[in-house]
């Protein structure tokens, strides 16, 4: 499989040099077409600052980013990073319909019609179709977070990078919000990088997981997931694939530093 | 709309009452009958006023000037405050400016403005407009600078352009505190359309004021003052109907 992101020899500093915070010291890490894959690590270990920096949002202050051969400086075309933040990424004063409509605004050729369209029809993937004349706000966390991924995948982009965004819902939706992402990303074979300090979840999702070292951080490990598709969220977690490597990854992130 | 109505009751009631302690002070005489307000007068006299040729002409041309200086004055205000808020570079040069004509009271350059502009509605529309920029000005740099910066990365990986992050994202989000800033300026741009009429004493309700006055029309005066009392209450709910249409997305989040 060709890849379509290497990460190569990143490294991110903040600050003047003479106080600067190391906070990715060096990372590599490419990701093939149509693969799943998450980072994980301990938290403040600048996993979200990686996304970041893969994203185009952030400047690396060293190593390159490169998305199909291209070096990444700016928020590249058909890679769409969906926020942790569900409820300060959806613009209050759009309905749920016109924000789904901002993920491919710049897209001048359609028609009102044929906009409309694509708003219901990825609305519809993620079960709001119903609700696309109501007001972000007037839905639950876990409906709001539907919304910002069909925003998300409306703008029909190659890559979606995920930064924990399962982590302010319930524990129930958040098992509904798997289902959907994996369903999604079969329909649709996208390209998905997960940044998440949730381990089972990293387990349950992905291909292959990157283990990151304490700030400032590197690759420790990347793990390949021997777990079978399709993946059920009451079996596969039974699955003794799943429990031996989520037994590996958690005695590594809880080890002392 | 009855639980407003007793919700409001015991104001009114309020009000009421201190109009008819004035009426009773007047007519029995515990206060100078012809210096004080004298209700029942004030309101006899009101009906002329209104239904007087000068009421439609001094009304049109305070609330003309009110509109051409408050106006120009917000969207100034904004597309300056989005840049200056927006942009450091553009702050880093207007900012010291701004500091130095911020906190001049501004009826004091009514002289000047007078000397340049002389007495008509040139003058009247730029002291508006001076006094109406600065709350306005203020409040979206503010505004601006405290948008979640969530909301301006969501513009970023979505790829909008600057204008169009500007326009789409930054202003709507800034809103709530644009407009907190242009119910200042509409106050204060009240204060100085009526301000330079009375000074300048040739057209508007503060001319009318300031005539009846003069010409020992007392209660008269009163009842421009009423005139602009409600014309003050009238400028103030329109602006409340106005946010609540804007920003009906504000309180919720």
């Amino acid at each position: 499989m060709a890849e379509l992101l290497e990460i190569e020899r990143v490294g991110k500093t903040f600050g003047a040099p003479a106080e600067a915070i190391v906070a990715i010291r060096s990372v590599d890490l490419s990701v093939a077409k149509g693969e799943f894959v998450s980072i994980v690590g301990p938290s403040g270990c600048g996993k979200s600052t990686l996304l970041q920096i893969v994203a185009g949002l952030v400047p690396a202050s060293a190593g390159e980013v490169r998305l199909e051969g291209q070096a990444v400086t700016a928020p590249p075309t058909g890679v769409v990073y969906l926020f942790q933040q569900y409820s300060r990424s959806l613009l209050p004063w759009l309905s749920v319909e016109k924000n789904v409509r901002f993920g491919f605004s710049h897209a001048r050729s359609l028609s009102p019609r044929e906009a409309e369209e694509r708003c219901v029809h990825y609305l519809d993937m993620v079960g709001l179709a119903d609700f696309r004349r109501r007001y972000p706000w007037e839905l639950s966390g876990g409906m709001q977070q539907r919304v910002a991924i069909a925003r998300a995948l409306a703008a029909e982009p190659r890559m979606l990078l995920l930064d924990e965004p399962f982590s302010s819902v319930d524990a129930l939706t958040r098992l509904e919000l798997h289902g959907l992402i994996l369903e999604l990303w079969h329909k649709t074979g996208l390209t998905i990088l997960l940044v998440t300090h949730d381990v089972e979840e990293a387990v349950y999702l992905s291909d292959r997981i990157a283990l990151l070292t304490r700030r400032p951080a590197q690759v420790a490990e990347v793990f390949a997931n021997a777990l079978p598709r399709p993946r059920k969220p009451v079996e596969s977690r039974e699955d003794p694939r799943f429990l031996e490597l989520r037994h590996e990854l958690l005695t590594r992130l809880l080890q002392p530093a | 709309m009855s639980l407003r109505l007793r919700a409001l009751a015991p104001g009114l009631a309020f009000i009421a009452f201190w109009i008819a302690a004035l009426e009773v002070a007047a007519r029995a005489g515990w206060v100078n009958r012809i210096f004080s307000p004298f209700p029942s007068e004030i309101a006899a006299r009101l009906g002329r006023v209104i239904g007087s040729p000068a009421f439609p002409d001094a009304l049109g041309s305070t609330i003309g000037l009110l509109a051409a200086g408050y106006l120009l004055a917000c969207a100034a205000g904004i597309l300056l405050g989005l840049a200056m808020g927006y942009h450091r570079p553009t702050y880093a040069l207007l900012e010291p400016t701004l500091e130095l004509l911020r906190p001049i009271p501004k009826p004091a350059l009514l002289p000047p403005l007078i000397l340049l502009l002389g007495l008509g509605a040139a003058m009247k529309v730029s002291i508006v407009f001076l006094g109406a920029l600065f709350p306005v000005l203020i409040n979206t740099i503010q505004g601006v600078r405290t948008v979640d910066p969530v909301l301006v990365d969501v513009a970023r990986t979505f790829r909008r352009g600057v204008l169009k992050t500007v326009f789409r994202v930054v202003l709507p989000a800034s809103l709530p505190m644009i407009l907190s800033g242009m119910r200042v300026s509409l106050g204060l741009g009240f204060i100085l359309v009526t301000l330079s009429e009375m000074l300048t004493g040739t057209h508007g309700l503060g001319a009318q004021l300031v005539d009846a006055q003069r010409a020992f029309r007392v209660q008269d005066m009163y009842a421009w003052t009423v005139v602009l009392a409600v014309l003050g209450l009238a400028l103030a709910l329109s602006f409340d109907a106005l946010e609540r249409r804007l920003i009906f997305w504000s309180s919720k989040r």
